[in-house]
């Protein structure tokens, strides 16, 4: 069953033909396996694999200009470690042959699925949303930054965390950013004494509660530089 | 809720528009509506999610039309739908500043400025804190005010809600879901909740009341473990342990930003006729954010169509003059 609406996949099917500019590749880590009844040894249990995957080949039949590439959490191995991916399901973006350091952990499903699409329309277009002012002092970060954005589907402020870290991201390569969905990374959640979101980690040190506005979070950022 | 919530859109907008409305919830979508229905250039800033509070209501029971209820979303989601059919921009940007120079309304967003000849105000309002020791330093560690968002963060826990309204009881209803045991926490002893709502919570086995309390403390290592409270009739001060407290206990209006510009009333709330116009002309306020009796979705929308006329009204005086 199609898990996009009629409706919903006629308005994407405009807006990517509105605001899509160049090539998108998604890449998918999952468990080729997922969904199917058969026990593998030393797999990770993956429950919204088969979903994530599902949604994204949908996703990227609506338009020519996205593609989706899907590597086994597993048998990939090596690529996966390339690209720092510990745990699945992991959504990436390559555009020119560059992966970019934008990344969803877990599937981006209710709200989420917003950030998706946003997300690859800056990428497709090569420009973010972002101020010039906070454009100009990302562009001075040299040193690796990592930030996690901790949020549920049903929560609506999580998005705009989400899109703020992500653009950073898209702005400056020594800044990575994930989305990570607290329900389905408990540990993780827990680690971080995770209880309300959208909640921010920014280099294991600076934790920002709530969706802030975008020059407040930017000097989050700049006090995780600091310290 | 659906599998994908989709709301925003990127376009380019004008940076002169007839009508600005500042808040994209159910005030600032219906204004939208009304405006863009008298084909005025209609442009909703909103800074976090359009759908405002609306969103945070899992279920709506008392919206007439729908008798089956509808969930927050969808309600918000259908008045996007039809405000963009009439027309209407949504920008989402934060707004840092406005002021006024003339007839001219300016708005300094961080995606730059706009201006208008006429503005609704529909900010509405963000939580209450409950300010008390503890509050501050275990936020997002156990004290939340959305259980929409964190209530699957507490599944097979016990929390605590503290409030007697209409938020208080529903998201205690909806945290029940998740949560082995919820505790409401008045301070009266009686509810001013819906007497609908009041029974629905009444009857719900997992939900225990303790009437007479208020919280003095929330204490915790790492994250809320427990509460102090005080029997108010007893004066007897009480440890009781959680894993969470959502706080609903009463609303405050977003209305920094128009402090020295309009006049608002001691609880910040902004003072306007019923024509909703404020006390600079051209200048108007919709829904929660207005001081008013009652706070609903169906009176925060009949604000917004009184709004969105008078703009009207007022875009056309100004043009008369000036022919």
């Amino acid at each position: 069953m199609a898990l996009l609406k009629d409706e919903d996949r006629q308005y994407l099917e405009n807006l990517f033909q509105e605001n899509l500019k160049d090539k998108v590749k998604i890449i998918l880590f999952s468990d080729k396996s997922a969904g199917s009844k058969l026990v593998v040894p030393g797999r990770v249990e993956c429950p919204y694999c088969q979903q994530t995957r599902e949604i994204l080949e949908e996703l990227t039949s609506i338009s020519n200009l996205l593609e989706l590439e899907i590597h086994d959490f597993l048998a990939d191995e090596i690529i996966a470690k390339k690209y720092n991916v510990d745990k699945i399901p992991a959504i990436l973006f390559e555009k020119n042959n560059e992966v970019l350091n934008v990344r969803y952990f877990g599937l981006p499903s209710g709200y989420e699925f917003s950030s998706l699409i946003e997300d690859i329309m800056d990428i497709s277009r090569g420009e973010t949303q972002l101020s010039p002012e906070t454009k100009k002092v990302l562009a001075t970060v040299d040193k690796p930054v990592h930030i996690q954005v901790f949020v549920t589907p049903t929560c609506p402020y999580c998005p705009k965390a989400v899109r703020l870290a992500h653009q950073f991201a898209m702005e400056n390569k020594f800044i990575t950013a994930d989305m990570v969905e607290s329900i389905e990374f408990p540990h993780l959640a827990e680690k971080y004494g995770v209880t309300a979101v959208p909640k921010t980690i920014i280099n294991d040190k600076v934790e920002i509660e709530g969706a802030v506005p975008e020059n407040v979070f930017l000097e989050y950022l700049k006090s995780a530089l600091k310290s | 809720m659906d599998f994908i919530a989709l709301t925003r859109t990127e376009e380019k907008i004008d940076t002169e528009q007839d009508v600005i409305i500042l808040g994209g919830g159910p005030a600032g979508l219906t204004a939208g509506i009304y405006a863009g229905r008298n084909l005025l250039k209609t442009l909703i800033i909103e800074k976090t999610s359009v759908g405002g509070n609306a969103i945070l209501t899992e279920k709506i029971d008392n919206y007439p039309g729908f008798p089956e209820g509808i969930t927050g979303e969808e309600l918000a989601k259908k008045m996007e739908t039809q405000a963009k059919k009439f027309g209407v921009k949504i920008l989402e940007s934060d707004v840092q500043r406005i002021y006024v120079e003339g007839y001219w309304k300016i708005i300094e967003t961080s995606n730059g400025t706009y201006r208008s000849l006429s503005l609704i105000i529909a900010t509405g309002t963000r939580p209450r804190r409950l300010e008390v020791p503890g509050e501050d330093k275990l936020r997002g560690k156990g004290v939340s005010y959305c259980a929409v968002c964190d209530g699957a963060f507490f599944t097979g826990k016990k929390v605590a809600v503290v409030g007697g309204g209409d938020s208080a009881l529903e998201e205690a209803i909806y945290l029940t879901k998740f949560a082995e045991d919820v505790t409401i926490i008045h301070r009266r002893d009686t509810l001013r909740a819906e007497r609908i709502v009041q029974q629905k919570a009444f009857s719900n086995s997992k939900i225990k009341f303790l009437w007479s309390h208020i919280i003095k403390a929330i204490e915790g290592e790492k994250k809320v473990e427990r509460l102090i409270l005080e029997d108010l009739k007893t004066h007897e001060i009480k440890t009781f342990p959680v894993d969470g407290v959502f706080i609903y206990v009463g609303l405050i209006p977003n209305t920094e930003l128009f402090k020295g510009i309009l006049n608002l009333d001691p609880n910040g709330f902004i003072i306007t006729d019923e024509k909703m116009q404020t006390s600079v002309p051209g200048i108007y306020a919709a829904g929660d954010v207005r001081g008013k009796v009652l706070r609903q979705l169906v009176t925060a929308v009949a604000d917004g169509a009184v709004a969105a006329i008078e703009a009207s009204k007022f875009l056309e005086e100004i043009n008369n003059k000036e022919e």
